[in-house]
């Protein structure tokens, strides 16, 4: 029996091992020749289905058996080698198979940190995560984040508030001026953004004060870290309008170590590109001298085009600042100088049907013939300089905080505008601004619950404005009445003035309650001095101006924070005795003002947040109001001020909500304010020939505001994306005392918009936004039309491979100049960039493709029709180089 | 002398080549499971690195937070940033600390393998206690299926295996010639990209990129015990039904903030990845 047994199992094996064929050989790199271990081998049948599979062994052998090898193929497959496939049919085994160095095309779907993460109060932003190709600067990727909102001048808010701090590496190197690291730190060196909220910048506060702003932080790659980067462009190019050779170029250098920080950077184009995103002090509060220019001589603007189509510029930016710690503190110096200058050219012809019979008809036996045909063609020249440093000194510690900041700022500011046509005139204003201010602040902690406070601050400011008109009337008109030829009249003013305010605070702080009181005392010299020798006869009243505006006030300001756990409670309630001087002017004025406000804030969680304000108080009026003598602003207008002191008063309510869901990358936010203000005197106007003279009379004026705004942000990760949604209303109720009659005026106004931004494809990515508004006037009850503007703005990014790139943007803009009546403007541009190397970048752009040379538009009233002729820049052709480090 | 220092330059090299070997693939992984005690699914994420003879497989933020807690400086550093993140301070000298919004790690899954020396180290937290074990790589046996998918761009098939106590379906990309996976998962002619099983494990790569970071080897391996597998998930499944009580014996009189007596056990055969420990 087991004989047999055994003979069959014999027999069985036998036949099986007849059936079966070893596949076996070995894989060998061809370039090295040695075995390779680990290569994936798989005998695939005739059916394309996997029969067999194995992987090389450490001698890159490898043996498998199959029943069959008819109609098989051996396929063998390592990393970094091409592929092989062998037909099994007749062939000899052992195999030797050689592979040939190659690398196997990966579909990269990237893997990716979450996009937006949260830690605490810290919410951090992955850049690769946000960034498309075209993307240059870090700013490019900041404005698709949800939640982060840049404004068009380059301003940062988050869920809708205004950032408080902008860090590089936690340093705040560059103060408000972060506009210089957003348009200039190559979003490639960033690794990530992060946003911390209820930001408080000073350490010994934090946990004492609630801050409900945010902050945000450059995380930089390690490769940008402790180095030196560099990166510069250079472009040239040809304009056909302005008709010649335009320059766009630009430096930038980037030092972040441990103790130094440094970033210098030099800009200039005649491109289009407004360079004051970069030069703009976000942070700047209002100067404390409180000066305002007399004189607006302003160049004619288009109204809602991309600045980049309408902007005739030459323009300049230099900006050096660096950071040094030693010891526990810091020292900053921020310099700055930047040129511009802008012309601009714009006519407007009016034309009064005057041939109407009485009734209101035309008069078809004379068409045209005795029409009055105004012309205007503005043309104007506007130089601005401005050379400003900063210097800090601070000292930032959990037990004690020191800050001294010394400010210097000088501007010069000339503009020349010439109009010719029926009231030929030209007019030049030079402007230059001085400014000189110091800030100390020292804070500290005694036994962990005192804090003493002790502020200076200390300013000064002088605004002289020189304007020169020289209205050169060939004759007399009789619309316009009788004008003195070629009559050139200069007015100075000078405006100077010193501001201080020294006071100390203490506070105390006990089981989440803070008490503080802040007392101090503030002085104020200003005297201001205006004289226009020569005026046209027809204007009433003097034009010489000797005023001196100057207050003591000693004010205190008890305060009293509750903040436990969830809710913050803070009330302010600042009172102040005001001595107010001014010369022989007016009588002297004891005032005495009271101010309270209250803010609530609850945080029941991470993701919502609320806030309630109020406040209502009494201000003494703008002092610059107060002259008794007229002062030219331009060639038609004037303004009287009062020879009154005035108080008014206000109130405002505000709410804010906000949410946010990070994992969803969720952002939204929604705020609502309503103000009142009461000023006992009303702006008039009153027209004197040509002029119009505004003066302040006797008679109440309250004013309403309404406003609200709500934002909704999502990342949309299955295509790398985010989408917005926002929306806003607003109404404006005042009034104005216009030729002896009241007007009211009400001006509504709402918007909604969106965008979409992702890169759906590995060969596309896109970014489009839609913009829609729509305001209205009404006067004394009547209403205007609605009138709406819309933009449209696609770009789209294609990588057909991974050196080249070729973006296509379009612009639509449908503005409605009257009722129903439409102007529609498209704008093409294209750019095609080819990366040479990692170090090198050549692009070619071309903007306005169409060279749409001019925004037109011609309105139509019963009795005139209005036409506007503005220029815009036409078609341009820019060749550029990069080149980074 | 030249003798004796051309053997310890070798050594050297290959010390330095074995520390330092860099990952061709780089592959993210999001983890689906069914939560024994809510029985509902939680997810997490995971990393796969891997080149031709290894793989490492492992949570980004435990990783980072092992990292940091190797030294002691990073260690003091991982301290701050957490207290940092998690810690709010009450004006009133009151402290809360809430772990769950800091890098607090809570994976404590690693999965080595390596081809060439035909072993797979798994660590992770049994029980309370860090351990780990070995165990050879070819217990997992896979039968290719003729369905196939589409995951990420790249065409899968599908294979089947028996393994430790629970069925498994894998789809694995022959264009990508690395015979690893999420999780244990390994064995394939080609990067397993999904993997499934009931009840509600699901184990999906998300990204797969071309990468140069280093596999680096495990921070504080002194710090795991070695453990027989099967023993190790009893008395984890011990731990897991009597959690409250242990913690209380080793603690002393801790206060839970929810209801634990009427929880249900544990039922390692439905939640368990490897059940078989349960075969006696």
């Amino acid at each position: 029996m087991n004989r047999l047994v055994t003979y069959l199992v014999f027999m069985i094996v036998a036949t099986c091992a007849v059936a079966q064929t070893n596949v076996t050989g070995m894989v060998i790199d061809r370039e090295a020749n040695e075995p390779i271990s680990g290569a994936s081998v798989i005998i695939k049948g005739a059916d394309d289905k996997i029969k067999k599979f194995a992987s090389t062994k450490t001698d890159g052998k490898f043996a498998m058996s199959v029943p069959t090898v008819k109609g098989c193929r051996l396929k063998v497959t390592m990393m970094g080698f091409t592929k092989q496939s062998i037909p099994l049919d007749s062939t000899v085994f052992p195999l030797t198979i050689y592979l040939e160095p190659g690398s196997i095309q990966l579909k990269e779907v990237a893997v990716k940190a979450d996009r937006i993460r949260e830690q605490g109060d810290t919410i951090t932003y992955n850049v690769s995560g946000f960034a498309q190709q075209q993307d240059r600067s870090i700013g490019d990727v900041l404005k698709r984040m949800p939640g982060i909102d840049v404004a068009k001048n380059g301003k940062i808010q988050y869920q809708g508030e205004d950032i408080n701090k902008f860090y590089i590496e936690g340093s705040d190197l560059l103060g408000g001026k972060y506009g210089i690291a957003t348009n200039g730190i190559s979003h490639d060196d960033v690794g990530a953004v992060e946003v911390m909220e209820n930001h408080q910048p000073m350490q010994i506060l934090s946990g004492i004060a609630f801050s409900d702003k945010a902050a945000i932080n450059l995380k930089l790659k390690n490769k940008a870290k402790a180095t030196w980067t560099f990166h510069g462009d250079a472009g040239g190019g040809y304009s056909w309008q302005p008709d010649g050779a335009i320059w766009d170029g630009e430096m930038f250098a980037m030092a972040v170590m441990p103790s130094f920080q440094n970033i210098t950077t030099l800009r200039t184009n005649n491109t289009g590109e407004n360079l004051s995103a970069s030069s703009t002090d976000f942070f700047a509060g209002r100067r404390q001298t409180g000066l305002n220019q007399y004189v607006s001589v302003g160049l004619p603007g288009v109204p809602a085009l991309n600045e980049k189509h309408t902007l005739f510029n030459r323009s300049l930016l230099v900006s050096t600042n660096s950071l040094w710690k030693f010891g526990k503190g810091e020292f900053k110096a921020n310099i700055d100088y930047s040129f511009n200058r802008v012309t601009a050219d714009a006519s407007n012809i009016t034309t009064y049907f005057l041939d109407y019979d009485g009734r209101g008809r035309r008069d078809v036996s004379r068409p045209y013939g005795e029409n009055r045909v105004i012309t205007e063609n503005r043309s104007g020249t506007e130089h601005t300089h401005s050379l400003s440093g900063k210097f800090i000194y601070e000292l930032n510690r959990k037990t004690a905080y020191i800050n001294n900041t010394l400010r210097t700022h000088v501007d010069w500011n000339d503009v020349d505008l010439t109009t010719t046509g029926s009231i030929p005139n030209s007019q030049s204003a030079k402007l230059p601004d001085y400014y000189v201010s110091n800030n100390f602040k020292m804070i500290k902690r005694f036994k962990g619950k005192h804090l003493v406070t002790f502020q200076s601050v200390n300013e000064w400011e002088s605004l002289p404005q020189t304007l020169t008109m020289n209205i050169n009337n060939p004759g007399r008109d009789a619309i316009y009445r009788v004008r003195i030829d070629g009559d050139i009249f200069t007015q100075h003013i000078s405006d100077h003035a010193f501001y201080t305010n020294e006071s100390a605070a203490y506070a105390f702080n006990i089981k989440g309650i803070t008490l503080s009181l802040e007392g101090g005392i503030k002085g104020y010299l200003r005297s201001m001095d205006s004289q226009l020798p020569d005026i046209p006869g027809e204007l009433p009243g003097l034009t010489e101006n000797v005023v001196n505006t100057n207050y003591i006030i000693v004010y205190a300001t008890p305060k009293l924070e509750y903040w436990v756990r969830r809710v913050n409670l803070s009330l302010n309630l600042p009172v102040s005795y005001a001595h107010y001087t001014f010369d022989k002017a007016i009588a002297d004025h004891d005032e005495v003002y009271f101010s309270p406000s209250l803010s609530f804030n609850w945080k029941p969680n991470n993701r919502f947040s609320g806030t309630l304000r109020g406040g209502l108080g009494r201000s003494p009026m703008n002092l610059n109001l107060i002259h008794p003598g007229l002062i030219m602003t331009n060639y038609r207008i004037l303004k009287a001020g009062t020879e009154q002191f005035y108080n008014s008063s206000s109130q405002n309510l505000s709410a804010d909500v906000n949410y946010k869901h990070t994992r969803y990358g969720l952002f939204a936010n929604g705020m609502v304010i309503q103000s009142w203000t009461h000023v006992p005197y009303t702006m008039a106007q009153q027209l004197y020939g040509d002029y119009v003279v505004y003066s302040y009379a006797d008679a109440k004026n309250d004013s309403k505001m309404l406003m609200a705004m709500g934002n909704i942000g999502k990342t949309l990760d299955f295509m790398r994306g985010s989408c917005n949604i926002n929306g806003s209303f607003s109404r404006n109720e005042s009034q104005l005392l216009s030729q002896e009659r009241f007007v009211n005026s009400v001006s509504t106004g709402w918007s909604i918009g969106g965008k979409i931004s992702g890169s759906p494809f590995r060969w596309l990515s896109f970014n489009y936004r839609i913009g829609y508004s729509d305001s209205r006037l009404t006067m004394n009850g009547q209403s205007e039309s609605w009138l709406s503007t819309m933009e449209n703005e696609l770009n789209m990014t294609f990588i057909p491979h991974r050196k080249w790139q070729w973006t296509v943007s379009g612009e639509h803009y449908c503005n409605e100049l009257t009722e129903n009546k439409y102007k529609n403007v498209v704008m093409l541009d294209t750019k095609l960039t080819y990366q040479l190397n990692k170090r090198i970048e050549l692009a070619a752009v071309l903007t306005n493709i169409l060279d749409k040379r001019s925004y037109n538009y011609t309105t139509y009233s019963e009795l005139s029709s209005f036409e506007s002729r503005r220029q815009l820049r036409g078609r341009q052709l820019l060749l550029s180089i990069t080149l980074r480090k | 002398m030249n003798r004796l220092i051309t053997p310890i330059i070798m050594c050297l090299v290959a010390i330095a080549a074995s520390a330092q070997q860099k990952a061709d693939i780089i592959v993210s992984y999001e983890i689906k499971s069914r939560n024994w005690e809510t029985d509902t699914i939680s997810v997490k994420k995971m990393t796969l690195l891997a080149n031709t003879h290894e793989s490492k497989y492992f949570n980004d933020l435990s990783l980072w937070s092992d990292s940091m807690s190797s030294t002691p400086e990073g260690k003091k550093e991982l301290q701050q940033i957490i207290m940092a993140a998690c810690m709010t301070q009450t004006p009133g000298g009151g402290l809360s600390i809430d772990l769950r919004k800091g890098p607090v790690k809570n994976v404590y899954t690693y999965v080595f393998c390596n081809t060439t020396d035909n072993r797979l180290r798994y660590y992770d937290k049994f029980a309370g206690e860090l351990c780990y074990y070995d165990e050879p790589m070819d217990e997992m046996q896979w039968e290719i299926r003729d369905s196939t998918a589409n995951i990420l761009g790249y065409e899968c098939i599908a294979a089947r295996t028996d393994y430790h106590g629970r069925e498994w379906t894998a789809w694995f990309a022959p264009e990508l010639p690395l015979p690893y996976g999420p999780w244990k998962f390994h064995g394939l002619p080609g990067m397993i990209l999904k993997v499934e099983a009931v009840p509600g494990f699901e184990l999906t790569a998300t990204g797969i990129e071309k990468t140069d970071k280093t596999i680096t080897p495990m921070y504080s391996p002194d710090g795991y015990q070695k453990v027989d597998r099967k023993k190790a998930l009893v008395e984890d499944e011990y731990y897991m039904n009597n959690r409250e009580a242990i913690i209380k014996a080793k603690h002393g009189d801790v206060q839970f903030n929810y209801n634990y007596a009427d929880r249900p056990k544990y039922d390692a055969l439905k939640y368990a990845p490897e059940p078989d420990y349960k075969n006696k």
